[in-house]
């Protein structure tokens, strides 16, 4: 039985055949790289020879080659394909290798195994996401822990993302549900457009749903009218970095659905191409601090129910 | 002395790790800890003497403070600044024997200070570095300073380690490109040398430009002695054509993540400008250097499960591996005296290759 999950690990684009990318995922240090073939790979950053960083090497075409002593390491393997100035009558030895993860790409995202056992057939988590249109993409380090970035995102996604002429209120739509390995909640939001405050709207006419994986560290944000047509999605995947801070990349796109009394800056950002989103990079300390304990309170636990049937 | 010889041009079909009689593989062998080496009963040149003056400046070994400045002329080292009140001398410790004062001493343009024991400091126990007269009267473009991210260790294991010039420093020294490259390591108790020589190497690129050696290629010899207590480094590269760039790079091991090298480098019977030119060149190879130990550092502090790699191009600094840990396990029983082989002071000349 696999103790291990994937993860979404950097943006498909970030990673390609020029230099290789360095990455922390769920703590864990890792270079990215596409191979000859333009296969993703992923070897821990870490030469087996003298512990410098790979990711300070080049990609070349018989692998990522380090930048210290040139040992070139096979990217779908790991192995040791070559070591500089060997007479043609030596070989490198079978057993010298650098750790490799299987990795798996899905709607722009590079995901990496991590943890033990075989991959099973669990969807990855960024199949979760289906663009249509224009994408907006980015990547970050937060300087909040990872698993308090999950919470926040169930809790007070305002501290953490903001839908562009939306205001976001913290009345829960019913309470967390658990649906197909994800966390999900709503709560109710208005456009900022309007005279009233939230507290005055007898029926809000946005909802922001969160849901957070139960295996990992993504998170799909959507922005829905009250309908619940989906009007912007984002998927954030994050995971621990080091020292308390936390790695992110996302995608978002606004859906085609058209939105009735959407105010005049709504409109006009749909028209130019502006992002209907944004992921916080510099997140407010003392909002998070002040956030309740609230629909995180059942991730916690249903991540042990996750963990007690495997 | 004890030899290995390793060749590029007649190795016979082996695999890349067989050490070739170098450091001795044991299976279970504990990890590479460098970081936690603090070996006592040495000489350290702790200073250039002409950074010694009457206002006192501050070095550091393995944490100990050393205070250093002059008084009359002479050198002197203390735990404490000269202003220090009286009472807060009573803190001494056993590096000054409740002194207060180190052993000092001036040679080779360097104030040399003891760590250990004051009672076993030692002139004859200060190395022989034969192209630096005992005076230090060379002048002030021979001596830099350097400092390396690293512990002391891992700045002499990539000073001894002989490919990572082809890659990290390429653009300064050349690539790896050669007919012949033969690698010769000695060692004693104290002290390991690796020998080098290589013969129809593309001309180093700071030769070439600077030097004005228009050859294709040059051959060069280029010899590397270490004191292990110390991690005093003397190197005596020679090319031909070309000219010898004798050089001492000593590591003050700062602490566990730094490490500081006053370096000098004799080029008086260079030309001009690479006499000038050639001492500043560790400002380009510092950094390049920075870039891997840096990140490198912070990975030998815990014992790890997987140990490193080699090659046979390693050799040289898997020995120097052995014979520091050996040295390590030697004072943690409680010797630290010199072993019969080892005599830091004799004369090295020949050893280097200077008479040749």
């Amino acid at each position: 039985m696999a103790t291990g999950s994937w993860w979404a690990a950097a943006l498909s684009e970030s990673v390609d055949a020029s230099r290789p990318l360095a990455v922390v995922c769920n703590g864990e240090a890792l270079v990215l790289f596409r191979d000859a073939s333009g296969a993703v790979c992923a070897l821990e950053d870490r030469c087996p020879h003298r512990r410098v960083p790979l990711a300070l090497g080049k990609v070349t075409p018989k692998g990522l080659q380090c930048g210290y002593h040139g040992w070139t390491f096979d990217g779908k393997t790991g192995a040791c394909a070559a070591i500089p100035n060997l007479s043609a009558d030596e070989r490198v030895p079978p057993r010298y290798g650098a750790r490799s993860y299987r990795v798996a790409e899905a709607s722009g995202f590079v995901h990496v195994w991590l943890g033990d056992g075989e991959p099973d057939d669990a969807p990855l988590p960024g199949s979760f996401y289906r663009p249509h249109g224009e994408e907006h993409t980015g990547a970050s380090i937060v300087n909040v822990a990872a698993h308090d970035y999950l919470d926040a995102m169930l809790d007070g996604p305002d501290c953490l993302v903001s839908f562009d002429g939306v205001r976001m209120t913290d009345f829960f739509l019913g309470d967390a549900r658990t649906e197909d390995g994800w966390l999900t909640v709503d709560r109710g939001a208005v456009w900022k457009t309007r005279m009233l405050p939230p507290a005055f709207v007898t029926d809000h006419p946005l909802i922001v749903r969160t849901s957070v994986s139960l295996a990992g560290g993504a998170a799909l944000v959507g922005l829905l009218d009250a309908d619940e047509m989906p009007l912007v999605t984002v998927f954030v995947a994050s995971s621990a970095n080091r020292r308390g801070t936390t790695s992110l990349c996302w995608r978002g796109f606004r859906h085609d659905t058209r939105v009735a009394g959407a105010p005049l800056r709504w409109q006009i950002a749909r028209a130019t191409g502006r992002a209907p989103f944004r992921i916080r990079e510099q997140i407010d300390g003392a909002a998070l601090a002040a956030l309740l304990v609230a629909p995180s309170r059942d991730l916690a636990a249903a991540r042990a129910g996750i963990a007690s049937i495997a | 002395m004890n030899t290995v010889l390793d060749s590029s041009v007649s190795a016979p079909t082996r695999n890349a790790d067989e050490p070739g009689g170098a450091a001795p593989r044991k299976t279970g062998r504990r990890d590479w800890t460098p970081v936690n080496y603090d070996l006592r009963d040495t000489w350290f040149p702790v200073s250039h003497s002409r950074d010694v003056t009457q206002r006192p400046i501050r070095r550091i070994i393995h944490s100990q403070p050393y205070y250093l400045w002059r008084d009359d002329g002479k050198p002197v080292a203390s735990e404490f600044r000269p202003d220090t009140p009286q009472p807060a001398r009573a803190r001494a410790s056993a590096f000054t024997g409740g002194s207060g004062f180190y052993p000092v001493v001036e040679r080779y343009g360097y104030v040399w200070a003891w760590y250990g024991n004051p009672d076993c400091a030692d002139v004859s126990l200060l190395p022989h570095i034969p192209f630096l007269p005992l005076d230090g009267s060379l002048p002030g473009y021979t001596q830099r300073t350097v400092r390396f991210d690293a512990t002391s260790a891992l700045s002499v294991e990539n000073l001894l380690d002989l490919t990572h010039a082809d890659f990290l420093h390429a653009g300064t020294i050349g690539d790896g490109i050669s007919e012949s490259d033969v690698v010769e390591v000695e060692w004693t108790s104290e002290t390991v040398t690796r020998t080098r020589i290589v013969t129809r190497k593309s001309v180093a690129p700071i030769m070439r430009w600077v030097g004005g050696v228009r050859a294709k290629y040059q051959d060069f010899r280029a010899v590397l002695h270490v004191h292990l207590r110390s991690n005093v480094c003397i190197s005596y590269p020679r090319f031909r054509p070309g000219y010898d760039v004798p050089n001492l790079q000593p590591f003050l091991p700062v602490g566990r993540h730094r490490s500081r090298c006053d370096v000098t480098f004799n080029t008086t019977a260079a030309p001009v400008p690479l006499r000038y030119v050639m001492p500043r060149i560790a400002f380009v190879i510092q950094p390049q250097d920075n870039s891997v130990v840096r990140p490198q550092n912070e990975r030998y502090f815990d014992p790890d499960e997987r140990a490193d790699l080699h090659s046979r191009f390693d050799t040289p600094g898997t020995r120097y591996r052995f014979q520091m840990e050996q040295l390590v396990q030697r004072q943690q029983r409680g010797d630290f005296s010199y072993g019969p082989d080892a005599d830091p002071g004799r004369d090295i000349s020949r050893l280097l290759g200077m008479n040749d």
